[in-house]
């Protein structure tokens, strides 16, 4: 028990544990070869996941029920119009799968519900979604990696206490109950605190580019990354906590301070380095489903995200949207679980198996 | 030494968000409250809150309802329905004649009007305009039926267009097509038409005639729209309309609260509740053109008579019809349902038209009724209180039990349904509820795979559209050996109705007409194909301390936006006198207060957690 951790403590910062400096050099020259090839192997086994996902793509959305010409109920359409369009979205499944192998990607294939093409209706929604979520994720990581820390190491203190009682409380509030709570408490037009707008991306009328634009979207910004980032700073705090507090009886901890290294020290160059994976592993899971995006704050503050778009496209179905943002969530989880596997692995050779 | 960058790194990040918030400071002050009817640019911006986003702006592909509020903004058509009764009124065309033996009408084309380009605008681009649709196969998916009987559309001069029509057709008062501008349109062929966005950013989008004109689109967030000065009717009292997009009620409920927009359309009962008597605030429950029924599955079949679907044979019989219509309590379903926000129904045709018929002998509210009709009928009932079928008839013994289905996205259908239940199990009828999707809806109703089902329409102004639905050719369809729905969803086929249908579609005389229509909807309520139920009200609520003189559409009672024209646009006028908007106007020198407040607990918080670390650094 005490050697592997050692080792592996040793291999983060040999430098400071001299008396397993032996060992951790070799373990890193034998993992610096290894963490190629499994990063390699990472991502076949990801670009495998993908030809499944490309073939999954289609049959799932077909399974969906509804019949897309009903799009155009009560339009004012000719019955041939309509049986035209039918043609179209009714071939035989065997045609529809070889037209679809054509262009898994559905590059310039149309939306149904907004007749555009389905990448320039995304990316309409995208970048809403990107500012949201990465602002959240960055300032809950950020907030959260430090509370777990803080708490964790002091365990049983005042600050453990306090924080572990409010991120719990937090963890079990659900997003848009919070964001509804933000609202009305900063954008429902009560004197003095209501200093925030009802929800929107930008305000009409005002250039996306300059400084009053981006100012215009960090003002609309604060209340739903608020919202998100309540929720993911529990999640990391509560992480981090158990996984500091897993370490802090580990020997190599005391043969640290028995070398004479300063508290601080000890938690910083050894405790989190290796408390800090499954928090590592979660970021990197939550960057992945960052682009689906958080859909319940996307309703409560009127976010144009994408979230919205897929709720949206359900209702018709759009079945070429959805096979587009089914693709586009997919692949991005998929590289964020792919970096996930090859960061870890590079941070803890034991994983390289 | 090191833990300090932790903490910078936390300080940091908190810094980042303090001056975020200063940033805010600024920005809110850059931008005095978004709205305004006073604001310090002198703009009158009048902003409209919806729930839905527009699916198009291109008038040949979006169905939207905010789409048509737009179009009837942006563009012009023939001829309007009149704010006051929906009667024909003047449009592009200030005049227009059928010719005596019915087969051409000539429209006048105001002259001396320009495109929002400033390209003139002449008959020619009403003549391309209809042309277009008439040959085109896409551009008839929203404007086929008021073609259906033109064949020819010429323009000899400027100001002058001439349609031949193949019959007399009193939609040739009604044409609701939006005119377009030929210079632009004739650049973009068939295949380019589908997925023309028609947005200001895209070369030769949105030019049109109408008071308004589009300068903004984003989709899901906003649509700006400037005022014509020029416009035939007048210039608008306002500089701007600004379309909002709220994602959730209550959301689109506090925008209009503190003052962000101006008007919120299409809220619900609980919104409307909660936006009764805010200052400055105005509700308004509006008639309208819209009824939700319950439909009963009359013996479904193709449109030739061949018979589909598993209906249940009782409902075939009208007197089981008019059972149901008697045990079925309308008031309940206002007043429970709908918040008292609605009137009972009566007919297809809501009562805020012309063309509405009042029955004379409206069927009560009657339990005991609807049991002695069923009695005599010979539906008995069963040991366990369940009516049977009769004997001699189709199944004889069969329970008279039915499928009855909600609309998961519509909470007054899942409660309609409820009650239903629970007053078909009063006459003896088990009702088996099961709340489905629409998508799924819309299937079984075209198979005929149901009993009774809740569902709503919109009609038109003009009655075609609506009546049309319960003809014999409206019933299901094959096409390619699948079976699809057409408007048809109650099988009605009566050969009597069918005549007093095809008698209205030619009939130019709006007196003759109505006759003929008020026949046709008697007919119906006295074989009860629908069971209609309710005509809701439409909830709006608007500042009234900033926009007043909106014009209802039917007046006095109808909606206030959201029309059949877009006349509270051209009529509105920013309140001058006595300016109260303190709503939403939060003032920057106590946003930067309240940040510095916030900043100095951030950096309370930061140093007692450092003189704590540090504190127990030195006991360890």
């Amino acid at each position: 028990m005490t050697t592997p951790s050692g080792v592996d403590a040793a291999g983060q910062s040999p430098q400071e544990l001299p008396g397993a400096n032996a060992t951790g050099t070799l373990t890193d020259t034998k993992v610096g070869g290894g963490l190629g090839r499994y990063a390699l192997r990472s991502c076949l086994t990801a670009l495998g996941t993908l030809a499944f996902i490309l073939v999954f793509n289609f049959f799932l959305f077909r399974m969906l029920p509804g019949d897309p010409s009903q799009l155009y109920r009560g339009r004012n359409a000719d019955p041939q119009q309509l049986a035209e369009l039918r043609r179209q979205f009714n071939a035989p499944l065997v045609s529809q799968f070889l037209h679809y192998l054509r262009n898994p990607l559905g590059l310039g294939s149309q939306s149904y519900l907004r007749s555009q093409p389905v990448w320039s209706v995304i990316a309409a929604h995208i970048w809403p979604t990107l500012i949201l979520l990465g602002t959240a994720t960055t300032v809950s990581a950020v907030v959260g990696v430090w509370i777990g820390i803080r708490s964790g190491w002091q365990r049983g203190s005042r600050f453990d206490k306090g924080a572990t009682g409010m991120t719990l409380a937090l963890w079990g509030v659900p997003e848009f109950w919070l964001g509804m709570m933000l609202l009305i408490l900063f954008a429902s037009g009560a004197p003095f605190l209501s200093i925030f707008p009802t929800g929107g991306f930008r305000d009409a009328g005002i250039a996306p580019f300059s400084v009053q634009g981006v100012l215009n979207v960090a003002w609309h910004l604060v209340l739903p990354a608020t919202a998100l980032a309540f929720v993911y700073i529990a999640e990391y705090s509560l992480i981090m906590r158990s996984s500091i507090v897993d370490e802090t009886g580990q020997d190599y901890l005391t043969t640290g301070r028995a070398y004479g290294l300063m508290d601080r020290q000890v938690r910083r160059r050894h405790a989190v380095p290796n408390a800090s994976l499954p928090t590592i592993t979660l970021i990197f899971l939550n960057v992945g489903f960052i682009i689906s995006g958080a859909v319940t704050v996307e309703y409560v503050f009127s976010w144009p995200g994408l979230g919205q778009l897929t709720v949206e496209a359900i209702h018709g179905p759009d079945i070429p949207l959805l096979e587009a943002l089914f693709l586009l969530f997919t692949i991005s989880v998929l590289i964020a679980t792919t970096l996930a596997d090859i960061v870890v692995a590079a941070r803890d050779p034991r994983i390289r198996t | 030494m090191r833990r300090s960058r932790v903490v910078g790194a936390v300080m940091a990040g908190l810094v980042t968000i303090g001056v975020a918030g200063v940033g805010v400071a600024a920005a809110d002050s850059a931008t005095p409250t978004p709205s305004t009817s006073a604001g310090g640019t002198g703009q009158v911006i009048f902003n409209v809150g919806t729930m839905q986003n527009p699916d198009s702006l291109n008038p040949f592909t979006g169905v939207a309802a905010t789409s048509y509020e737009m179009w009837a903004l942006m563009y012009d058509t023939l001829t309007q329905y009149s704010a006051k009764d929906f009667s024909v009124a003047p449009g592009l065309a200030s005049a227009w004649q059928e010719s005596p033996d019915h087969s051409t009408w000539t429209y006048t084309i105001r002259s001396g009007q320009k495109w929002s380009d400033g390209v003139p605008l002449t008959a020619h681009d009403v003549a391309y305009t209809f042309n277009r649709i008439i040959n085109g196969q896409y551009e008839k998916t929203n404007y086929g039926s008021y073609v259906r009987t033109i064949t020819k559309v010429t323009a000899p001069n400027d100001t002058t267009v001439i349609m031949t029509v193949k019959r007399p057709s009193p939609i040739m008062l009604h044409l609701g097509v939006p005119i377009l501008p030929e210079h632009i349109w004739k650049n973009i062929d068939e295949a380019e038409v589908k997925k023309f966005a028609n947005t200001p950013d895209v070369e030769g989008g949105a030019v049109g005639s109408g008071s308004f004109k589009l300068v903004e689109a984003r989709d899901e967030q906003s649509y700006s729209l400037v005022a014509n000065p020029d416009y035939w009717a007048g210039a608008p009292h306002i500089d701007g309309v600004t379309y909002v997009i709220f994602k959730n009620q209550e959301a689109l409920g506090l925008a209009l609260v503190s003052g962000a927009v101006d008007f919120a359309d299409g809220i619900d009962t609980s919104e409307f509740r909660a936006l009764d008597g805010k200052p400055g605030v105005t509700t308004r429950a509006s008639d309208y053109y819209e009824f939700e029924y319950i439909t009963m599955n009359g013996g479904a079949a193709l449109a030739d008579g061949t018979p589909i679907g598993d209906g249940h044979p009782a409902l075939k019989d009208p007197r089981v019809r008019l059972a149901i219509d008697y045990a079925t309590d309308k008031q309940t379903l206002v007043d429970r349902v709908f918040g008292g926000h609605g009137t009972t129904g009566t007919t297809v045709i809501p009562p805020l038209y012309p063309y509405h018929y009042e029955p004379t002998d409206i069927r009560p509210f009657d339990i005991a009724k609807a049991n002695q009709i069923l009695d005599d009928a010979g539906y008995q009932r069963g040991a366990d209180g369940i009516r049977v079928m009769p004997a001699g008839g189709p199944d004889p013994g069969r329970p008279l039990e039915f499928r009855l289905y909600g609309r998961d996205t519509s909470t007054t259908s899942k409660k309609t349904v409820q009650f239903e239940a629970s007053w078909l199990q009063q006459i003896g009828i088990k009702a088996d509820v099961k709340i489905v999707s629409e998508d799924y809806l819309y299937d079984v109703a075209g198979q005929g795979k149901f009993d009774m089902y809740e569902w709503d329409w919109i009609p038109e102004p003009d009655p075609d559209s609506q009546l049309s639905v319960f003809t014999c050719a409206k019933r299901s369809y094959k096409d390619g050996g699948a079976i699809y729905a057409n408007l048809s969803d109650s099988f009605y086929c009566n050969k009597n109705y069918d005549a007093l249908y095809d008698q209205q579609s030619v009939q130019t005389d709006v007196t003759e007409r109505t006759a003929t229509v008020q026949q046709a909807q008697k007919m119906l309520y006295d074989d009860a194909p629908y069971i209609v139920t309710v005509y809701p009200n439409y909830l709006q609520a608007y500042r009234s301390d900033r926009f007043t003189d909106f014009t209802p559409q039917p007046s006095p009672g109808g909606a206030v936006l959201f029309q059949w024209g877009a006349y509270s646009y051209l009529s509105i006028r920013p309140v001058t006198a006595a300016e109260t908007t303190s709503g939403g106007g939060s003032s920057p020198a106590l946003f930067v207060g309240l940040a510095a407040l916030a900043a100095a607990v951030v950096v309370g918080v930061v140093v007692m957690a450092r003189r704590r670390a540090g504190g127990s650094d030195d006991v360890e």
